[in-house]
């Protein structure tokens, strides 16, 4: 196991307001024309419940799995995982078969119909190597997205919940 | 208490860059402060302010976006004209060529049809200064006929200027957010992101809305409202606080003008109807009352389509009859009403012509009498995508008219129509003053210059005045050519009193905001807030003798649904329909059907389905959803008309018509 520092991207979907922030920001990172979302936002509903109508957005991207499918079915050798969790294909060595597509269980890697190679979330590896946080994180106006550490993330996210909780009692 | 200390989020960009330039998001009215890395005169790179004090570091989809548009493959770059419409456009040789060859149109209009044929439509995105500078040119013109959509907030700005404002900054001290026809999530994003930081503070989040919106899916309490009556709303919520004694008494006795009188009128009111007219019942008007009652400061936040009521005021009165005004996070809070009062043409003291009305109120379209009757021109000169827009109904008249004049960028209907093209700069490519909703003024520098013969709305109005023999009245053009923008708005801002003491040097260098009215000095405990009239008092807005809503809950004519067309949130103006990467996002065919409505009709997800009002149509793909009621249709595409009949493609209207009046319960 590398020490290189692992960061986390926390989608904390309750707070996403369904704005597309994070697709743009994405778009205008990578370059992307229309076609591949890496980054996506579904609404959900509204459902019918027995308390009314309820709604929700869902901020989907790739999971940058451990032991990721579309790694192992690259042919080329492409798509590569990094020491810090980042699943990536590399688009020197891309050739657009769309392998990864397929093997992926949650249908993420698109095909860039610009370039005819795959568009795939690369967690901003440029950026992160930077210091800097992802694109998608950075222009979330919600707050639903959030970059760091697994225990800074979590941590923050516990905190918050706490605190909205001791306050809304404080002010019933 | 456990102290939270928030993520620090780690801005800057990957990517080579020449300079950085900050300045001002124009995409709306919130103002959030961006900055954008540029290199060889494109922008490579854009990110929120973290250290702005409206935004901190947040941007909208639409303040990433609209880098698309800047070096868009079909953007009008130089001023084209043609004779007759069947004809394609001809580049004018140059922008002062082409403004010779307008002012010599003009004039002949002028001598045929006389001045008042000439009407002028102004959209939000050619800026301020287009719609500043039309008003001046109109006035020497003699024309009454200026229009912006602005103006539907002018109500909304003249009643809360005489309040002490809360900024959106001080949500956060809110315990209750009542939002009533705002759907902030979509229209104002990054304003949102302080609603639900609010929520998460504590604060109690009342949505209000005739569509199951975004922003009322985020709602502690969901209020579903018939559409057009938020304002009815209002009056009943503020007659359940004053028949349970709720109100806070202390603020009416000193802040209200003939208080008795006004109380008095809520005493009259009848409870009678109140569901057919609102969609609330009675016992959700007293659970609502009593919650907000419960909950001190609440701050109502009302959006713009409630401001065309004559009691649009009511909200006003509410919270000042509860006592939320002059208190952190509490009061009323208008959206797109933080305009400061401007003279753009008191100065002209040329005598106006014969029976000049100076102002048009509300619409130009409407006859200035007050009557029905249709107004009809034969010279337009409009920006943006006006006709599309704002101007429908004008766009009847548009086939007869002599000359149609665009000012734009890109090659949309309205162009499509026109005689003669100019081509507007962006506002990433002009300087000038932004004013944010939360009254405050900020001066936004450019990020790259105009491209080619691309000119500001200054620009334009300034050039065709020198033409027709008004340089003095426009003496705001630089020896190359083009408008001095910084110059006008200084001239501008110390025309009012209430903008005179703003520095506007100072503004641009140390990149200060300006509050147009002072922020309240929130009054100690048990003390009343002072309001900014001459008596220090407010005159409230009675209850109608009658509810004015109609009595049946739908028209049982030929067109039994409601029609209502919003925003979308990724896009803001006309430019955003011509993004590329954003066009897949959200889809401006989209017609948004309840279940029920569609399975009546026959209508599955994406068919085609066409909307009829008794003024026009509109095509477009069925998006089947219970975010409209079962008696409502929504599109982002505009349509003259409330109320419509829904068809699938192919069927006729009689079909239609009695399928939904067979299964309507």
């Amino acid at each position: 196991m590398s020490n290189k520092r692992i960061n986390a991207l926390m989608i904390e979907s309750s707070r996403c307001m369904g704005c597309q922030s994070c697709e743009v920001a994405c778009k205008l990172e990578h370059e992307l024309p229309a076609g591949p979302r890496p980054v996506k936002v579904i609404q959900i509903g509204p459902l019918q419940t027995d308390n009314g109508l309820a709604m929700r957005y869902e901020t989907v991207t790739c999971y940058h799995c451990d032991r990721a499918a579309c790694v192992a079915a690259c042919p080329t050798g492409a798509m590569q995982k990094r020491p810090d969790g980042i699943v990536f294909s590399d688009p020197e060595l891309c050739i657009g078969c769309q392998t990864c597509a397929v093997a992926c269980p949650f249908g993420v890697p698109e095909l860039n119909p610009a370039t005819g190679k795959i568009a795939k979330c690369d967690g901003c590896r440029d950026r992160v190597d930077q210091g800097l946080w992802p694109s998608c994180a950075l222009k979330c106006p919600s707050g639903c997205l959030s970059f760091g550490t697994p225990m800074r993330v979590v941590n923050d996210l516990r905190t918050r919940e706490a605190l909205t909780i001791v306050r809304t009692l404080a002010v019933r | 208490m456990v102290q939270y200390e928030p993520f620090k989020r780690v801005s800057g960009t990957r990517q080579d860059f020449d300079r950085q330039v900050a300045t001002v998001c124009q995409e709306c009215t919130v103002g959030c402060g961006l900055t954008a890395y540029v290199k060889d005169e494109g922008i490579v790179d854009l990110q929120g302010r973290e250290d702005h004090p409206i935004s901190k570091g947040r941007l909208c989809p639409k303040g990433s976006a609209f880098v698309q548009g800047l070096a868009h493959s079909q953007r009008i770059t130089i001023p084209a004209y043609r004779n007759t419409l069947t004809r394609g456009f001809e580049s004018a040789t140059s922008w002062e060529q082409a403004l010779d060859q307008l002012a010599e149109r003009l004039r002949r209009l002028k001598d045929k049809h006389g001045a008042e044929s000439l009407i002028i439509g102004c959209d939000p995105e050619a800026g301020l200064d287009f719609y500043l500078g039309a008003r001046r040119f109109a006035r020497l013109w003699g024309t009454p006929h200026v229009y912006h959509p602005w103006e539907e907030t002018e109500q909304a700005t003249r009643l809360a200027q005489e309040l002490p404002v809360s900024p959106s900054s001080e949500w956060i001290e809110s315990r209750c957010l009542l939002l009533v026809d705002a759907d902030l999530a979509v229209t104002h994003p990054v304003a949102f992101g302080r609603v639900l930081k609010a929520q998460g503070n504590g604060a109690k989040l009342i949505v209000a809305d005739s569509r199951y919106t975004a922003s009322m899916s985020k709602a502690d309490l969901a209020v579903p409202i018939r559409p057009g009556s938020g304002n009815l709303l209002g009056l009943y919520l503020l007659k359940q606080l004053l028949d349970e004694g709720l109100e806070h008494k202390d603020a009416i006795e000193a802040g209200f003008e003939q208080a008795d009188n006004w109380q008095a009128s809520f005493d009259r009111m009848v409870w009678d109807g109140v569901e057919n007219h609102t969609h609330v019942t009675r016992e959700d008007v007293l659970n609502i009352s009593r919650f907000i009652s419960s909950k001190h400061p609440v701050t109502v936040i009302t959006g713009k389509r409630l401001a065309h009521s004559p009691d649009f005021g009511i909200w006003r009165t509410l919270a000042a009859a509860m006592g939320w005004i002059g208190h952190p996070g509490g009061g009323w809070y208008p959206m797109d009403a933080g305009l400061p009062r401007v003279h753009p043409d008191t100065d002209i003291e040329e005598p106006p012509p014969e029976n000049f009305s100076p102002r048009l109120a509300p619409f130009p379209y409407q006859n200035r009498s007050g009557s029905n009757e249709e107004l009809l021109f034969q010279g337009l000169i409009g920006s943006g995508n006006c006709l599309d827009d704002f101007f429908l109904p004008v766009r009847r008249q548009s086939p007869k008219m002599e000359l149609i004049v665009h000012f734009g960028a890109f090659p949309n209907e309205t162009c499509q129509q026109a005689h003669m093209v100019f081509s507007a700069a962006a506002w990433a490519e002009r300087d000038g003053l932004c004013w944010s909703i939360d009254r405050a003024l900020q001066w936004a520098p450019r990020i790259l210059p105009p491209a080619d013969a691309s000119h500001s709305g200054l620009g334009f109005w300034a050039g065709l005045a020198q033409r027709l023999g008004w340089d003095e009245f426009f003496p705001w053009i630089r020896k190359d050519g083009r408008a001095d923008r910084f110059e006008f708005y200084r001239w501008l801002l110390k025309r009012d009193p209430q903008t005179a003491s703003c520095d506007l040097s100072q503004l641009r260098d140390n990149q200060d905001l300006f509050f147009w009215t002072d922020k309240t000095e929130f009054p100690e405990a048990g003390e009343t807030p002072q309001f900014y009239t001459q008596n220090g008092r407010i005159k409230p807005v009675d209850a109608p003798e009658l509810p004015t809503a109609e009595d049946s809950d739908i028209d049982d004519g030929e067109y039994p649904l409601y029609f209502q067309s919003t925003r979308i949130v990724t896009r803001g103006g006309d430019a955003g329909n011509w993004w590329p990467w954003t066009a897949e996002l959200e889809d401006v065919d989209a017609i948004q059907i309840h279940p029920d409505t569609a399975g009546v009709l026959g209508i599955e997800n994406g068919d085609a389905v066409v909307v009829n009002s008794p003024k026009g149509c509109l095509e477009g793909r069925a998006w089947i959803s219970r975010m409209v009621d079962r008696r409502m249709v929504w599109s982002p595409r505009r349509l003259e008309g409330d109320h419509v009949l829904l068809l699938k493609k192919g069927q006729s209207a009689d079909e239609a018509l009695n399928l939904l009046k067979e299964n309507t319960p």
